[in-house]
């Protein structure tokens, strides 16, 4: 598939006009450097992704692939429960993910247990659903779309903008693969593509989102765990949910990213868990690393300048 | 396994480091020698600015082609963003580029007879803020990021400036010392063996930084193992800068110098980029 496209990205297109060699080059040269109006901005826009409802079915990863034009990645075998796609990439910007939290104990329980009435049954569901460890989490991942973005504020070509929904997009013909935002990002969020160079991620299907329409995660998702609209409602409707499920007995669930910490802005794409972040595979305390820049150049300079002033010194010590 | 994922900055960044602190801190070593004592430094110097343009165009070079696409590598130009330690970096080494390409080209047509002194000197002048800044700016960049390792490294801009002016000075001193400039040298060598003390306090706070990322990557002994690798590239120069001056003890410590340089460069850029198969491996 990656291999097919490479090979129609390089087919000439009927409505591309003649081109001589140097105005091609040109054109490459001025290109980047041509600005648009910029755009008025919009209500900001997101993800609440309540991960106690997923059911682990993926559309969402197929209407992103679907939509996006994502290749595949092939179908593998990871041994990781039903996770064949491992990881968000340059070509899986939706990335269901899979965490089987199921005792040793119980489950031969379940193997071996001779269910001779319902009876039974009943007991085993019962200490099932109390016990932490049967249960099986799953949650759909994807960007985070951070307010103070560390990839918006590494890019050095201005490929990363924030848009008029306040979401981070990456401008794909702007971006020249420099992957300071796959350093920046503490939630491993973006990847460069093999095929051409350049960084991608979840856009918030921001073409749909202009032409009125819902990304195609969120309209595929067949329980509602993934919903898009205005943050601030998305807030309001997250912390319902979140008293709703302390009141039907999960004290544990919380929301992840929906307000700002000490060390890390609030991200337009939140969540609802029921585990530390940890064992979603998100960090439990996001930090920043622009919060140490400042001290990073005063460190970078002093170091700098004390072996200017040590040869300036030595310099007018020992000449004649 | 960590949350993060790789940039991809391996071998290539290790070599870019290096010589970004090779050019800028000869150009500096040069520029503020010559600036203090012209009539010692200003033959000498005038061989450093190509000296230090041939290192930069390689450097340069190797910033390029570690792109993700090269032929894109104008569009670093289309935005100044100080929030940006790659963009302040790339706006900096082009403004450099400049006045040492002039320094340069005006110290060789010197050599032919055709001396604008004045000129020369002006360009010396102007590239010392953008080559400063062009030295400084790597250490951010490596350090203000997300990766393992990497963001605890407060102390990699002052080493790697602090490392750039070291090196610097130790090139400056081996072309003094091809030229027979034999003040240059008194003075160079009594400047290096005092930076090779210096740079000691920034280094042994870099790997203070490191010391947790590495506890997990490797065992006790391959610690103690880099540590005296480490070690000796800091000490040989330093005893045989003290034992005797002249070229082959200068060539043998700046060369040792640089080979230590580089492997510190190389085993920080390599951090994040540990594959699981390598950490503990001897465990």
């Amino acid at each position: 598939m990656a291999s097919r496209e490479m090979e129609l990205s390089g087919l000439h297109q009927s409505n591309d006009p003649p081109r001589s060699r140097l105005s091609e080059v040109l054109r490459r040269l001025i290109y980047p450097f041509q600005r648009g109006e910029a755009l008025k901005p919009r209500p900001a826009t997101g993800f609440y992704t309540d991960t106690t409802v997923c059911i682990g079915c993926k559309a969402c990863e197929v209407a992103c692939k679907q939509w996006n034009q994502l290749p595949s990645d092939g179908f593998n075998f990871s041994g990781n429960s039903y996770d064949n796609t491992n990881e968000l990439s340059a070509t899986t910007w939706r990335h269901v993910k899979f965490i089987e939290q199921f005792s040793h104990e119980s489950s031969s329980n379940l193997v071996s247990g001779n269910l001779t009435s319902l009876d039974q049954l009943v007991s085993l569901e019962t200490v099932s659903n109390e016990s932490p460890l049967n249960r099986w989490l799953m949650m759909s991942d994807h960007c985070k779309h951070c307010v103070a973005a560390p990839c918006h504020q590494a890019c050095p070509t201005g490929a990363i903008v924030q848009n008029e929904f306040q979401n981070i997009y990456i401008q794909a013909d702007i971006c020249n693969g420099c992957s300071c935002c796959i350093a920046a990002c503490p939630f491993g969020v973006i990847t460069r593509s093999d095929m051409g160079g350049h960084s991608h991620k979840c856009t918030l299907c921001y073409d749909r989102q202009r032409d009125g329409l819902e990304p195609a995660c969120a309209k595929a998702c067949p329980t509602q765990s993934i919903h898009f609209g205005p943050v601030d409602e998305l807030r309001e409707q997250a912390r319902k949910r979140v008293e709703q499920l302390h009141q039907r007995g999960v004290p544990q669930a919380y929301l992840y990213g929906d307000v700002p910490s000490e060390t890390y802005s609030e991200m337009h794409s939140f969540y609802l868990l029921v585990d530390r972040p940890s064992i979603y595979g998100l960090p439990d305390a996001p930090f920043n690393p622009w919060l140490h820049m400042m001290g990073d150049y005063v460190r970078s300079v002093a170091g700098g300048l004390a072996a200017i002033a040590v040869l300036l010194v030595v310099v007018f010590l020992l000449k004649p | 396994m960590p949350i993060t994922k790789v940039p991809g900055w391996h071998g290539i960044i290790a070599w870019d480091a290096l010589l970004n602190g090779m050019a800028t801190g000869l150009f500096l070593a040069a520029a503020v020698s010559e600036l203090a004592a012209p009539g010692v430094f200003m033959r000498v110097a005038k061989v450093a600015y190509p000296v230090a343009l041939v290192l930069l165009l390689v450097d340069l070079g190797l910033l390029v082609l570690d792109l993700g696409d090269p032929l894109r590598f104008h569009h670093m130009l289309r935005v100044f963003k100080p929030s940006s330690p790659m963009s302040l970096g790339t706006w900096c080494l082009t403004i450099f580029s400049l006045p040492l390409t002039a320094a340069a080209g005006l110290s060789l047509l010197a050599e032919l007879g055709w001396d604008f002194e004045w000129a020369r000197i002006t360009a010396v002048v102007v590239g010392l803020l953008p080559g400063f800044g062009s030295a400084a700016y790597k250490g951010v960049l490596l350090s203000t990021n997300a990766q393992p390792g990497w963001k605890d490294a407060r102390w990699l801009g002052g080493y790697l400036t602090n490392s750039a002016l070291l090196m610097g000075c130790a090139e400056l001193l081996v072309l003094s010392a091809v030229m027979g400039q034999t003040q240059a040298i008194a003075i160079l060598r009594t400047a290096f063996i005092v930076l090779l003390v210096l740079n000691v306090i920034p280094l042994g706070l870099l790997f203070a930084n490191l010391r947790p990322a590495h506890a997990l990557l490797y065992t006790r002994e391959q610690q103690w193992r880099v540590g005296a690798l480490i070690a000796a590239g800091a000490l040989i120069p330093l005893g045989l800068m003290l034992s005797k001056g002249d070229l082959l003890f200068i060539l043998v410590a700046v060369i040792v110098l640089l080979a230590e340089s580089w492997f510190v460069r190389f085993v920080y850029v390599k951090i994040p980029h540990t594959s699981p198969l390598e950490v503990r491996r001897g465990e």
